[in-house]
């Protein structure tokens, strides 16, 4: 009885990884091989490795839609999202979770109600604001919307870890003569490095992948993202699979890449930015 | 901390102000003009909850909210059973652990729109290698067009999201290496087996996880926009339009700015009501 149920319980466990494996990896492996062969090989799925390390898909990927550009323009949009996300949130995490002052629990408390908002809902009024200042076809829109989007998962990593470093390094600091806004930079700032890596990671991801944003807020090439040069070229890749499945290797590596070196940030991202919320 | 009132009114202004206006500034103007008639450059004038019933009598909006309410319930089911199981058995510590737990991510952390892609071609009907799974099984002419099938396409676009439970996973496994060894001891000294050690241990100690991770795949089903647009497109007809999806063109197809507002009122009551729900369910406001 007892070795009837270990068999069964191995076996469930089994299929259960192998089913998980085959969802997971199996369209990732697919694509990425694919994006390596030509159309008559992709249309005969022939499931593997391609004839030859083709990158034929990947040039003519760049030609049929302006990646490049894209690239360029999710770089500076990811690189000033997480910029002046960290900053701005790393000063105010500092002093309502430092200090005691009026309206400290309400001004947290509206910080994180931010993550019980669908996005969907603000496209609309996001669009009349951004359109209002003048930044709507600009990756500086963009910009702005993805700062304020970090926030409250930004507030709630950076917080939780201020309040582990002990009060007496201000204190000492405070001793020497050195004021409030010197301890910050040169006592506080440099402790709290893991949870600024932890932070921007979150912010990388959230910039780099954000699709509904990007698409009503830009309009041209010069302020389009990466997530959107899939969306508008569906159409001009039909013909052409192999280019098509080399942009979505070129759209996905990076934060695959991003993953894979910083696993750990990630997961303790994701686990600090739930359980407060 | 004795401190100068000035500098935690420096330090607070630029976050204060930047969420006040991505975020406030935007509640406060769609529930405004949810009762107003607005359309794109005209006049915004006040005509009371007219929107609301109008978009009640839509068969596109109760389609939408309907599509939204099941994908929402299986989110919280299926999917979070997926991620608990998941969770259940890469903690065990096995050697494969950590190879299964990078794996399992990937869908999550890529693009959706990008995953979307991989689902279209996935089940493309040409080329897709469902299909030609299904083919080499012996069914030598199923040619199912997934995301065009009115019987099929939502089955295909619940597949983009019902089986990644990584998330969910992540919260029980982390919550799970908090459980004391001497407690599980004490469970097996007691003569409790593997299923016991779960259903009596485990997985009450694990409530709140599972709770935070429902709330987190429940919201997830109000943001599905970009795999929408990139797969089905809501079709075909309405068969799989969801809220965001249906806010999106009747902003910017159809241009009625008061309407996608009132809609939008609506998404926000139910990720509010879905959270409420849901943390009654695990009772997560009580201790373990």
């Amino acid at each position: 009885m007892k070795i009837v149920k270990k068999v069964l319980s191995k076996l469930f466990i089994f299929l259960f990884l192998s089913a998980a494996l085959l969802v997971t990896l199996g369209p990732f492996l697919w694509v990425f091989f694919a994006s390596f062969q030509t159309n008559r090989e992709i249309l005969s799925f022939t499931l593997g490795f391609p004839s030859g390390l083709n990158i034929k898909n990947y040039a003519k990927a760049l030609q049929i839609a302006p990646i490049a550009q894209y690239y360029h323009n999710s770089i500076i949009v990811t690189f000033f999202g997480i910029i002046f996300n960290l900053l701005i949130m790393s000063m105010a995490a500092y002093v309502l979770s430092r200090f005691q002052f009026k309206m400290q629990g309400l001004i947290r408390t509206m910080f994180s109600m931010g993550l019980l908002i669908p996005g969907a809902a603000l496209l609309l009024p996001l669009y009349t604001s951004v359109s209002t200042v003048r930044l709507y076809d600009s990756v500086w829109g963009l910009i702005v919307v993805y700062v304020g989007f970090g926030i409250p998962t930004t507030l709630f990593i950076l917080s939780s870890y201020y309040r582990t470093i002990p009060r007496e390094m201000e204190e000492s600091a405070y001793l020497d003569g050195a004021g409030f806004v010197r301890t910050y930079l040169y006592v506080i700032l440099p402790l709290a490095k893991p949870a600024f890596a932890t932070a921007g990671v979150m912010q990388f991801l959230l910039c780099w992948n954000e699709f509904q944003f990007a698409l009503t807020l830009t309009t041209g090439h010069q302020s389009r993202t990466l997530p959107i040069a899939l969306y508008y070229f569906q159409s001009a890749f039909a013909s052409d699979y192999g280019a098509m499945f080399a942009a979505v290797v070129l759209v996905s590596l990076p934060s695959i890449i991003v993953y894979v070196i910083l696993q750990k940030q990630v997961v303790s991202g994701l686990v600090a930015g739930a359980v407060k919320g | 901390m004795k401190i100068k009132k000035r500098w935690v009114i420096l330090f607070l202004l630029p976050g204060v102000l930047w969420f006040a206006f991505v975020y406030l500034f935007s509640i406060i103007q769609v529930g405004v003009t949810s009762l107003c008639e607005w359309r794109i450059a005209g006049e915004i004038t006040f005509k009371g909850f007219d929107n609301y019933v109008q978009i009640f009598r839509s068969a596109d909006f109760r389609r939408a909210l309907l599509n939204n309410v099941i994908w929402i319930v299986l989110q919280s089911t299926v999917h979070v059973l997926f991620g608990v199981i998941f969770a259940l058995i890469v903690s065990r510590g096995k050697r494969y652990s950590g190879f299964f737990r990078t794996v399992y991510m990937l869908p999550n952390i890529i693009s959706s729109a990008a995953l979307g892609m991989l689902f279209y071609n996935i089940f493309n009907p040409m080329y897709g290698p469902v299909n030609k799974l299904i083919q080499a099984l012996g069914f030598k002419d199923f040619r199912a067009n997934w995301y065009a099938d009115t019987r099929l396409s939502f089955f295909a676009v619940t597949l983009t999201w019902l089986p990644f439970a990584a998330i969910v996973a992540i919260l029980v496994i982390a919550e799970l290496a908090a459980i004391p060894d001497s407690i599980l001891e004490a469970a097996i000294v007691d003569g409790a087996g593997e299923l016991a050690l779960i259903w009596h241990i485990k997985l009450p100690l694990v409530r709140s996880a599972i709770g935070t991770g429902t709330i987190l795949a429940a919201t997830s089903m109000l943001q599905k926009l970009d795999i929408l647009a990139m797969t089905s497109n809501g079709g075909p007809g309405n068969r799989t339009m969801n809220l965001p999806l249906l806010i999106y063109k009747t902003a910017f197809n159809t241009n009625n700015f008061g309407m996608a507002n009132a809609q939008g009122v609506v998404l926000i009551l139910v990720g509010l009501l879905s959270i409420g729900i849901i943390n009654k369910v695990y009772r997560m406001n009580e201790p373990v």
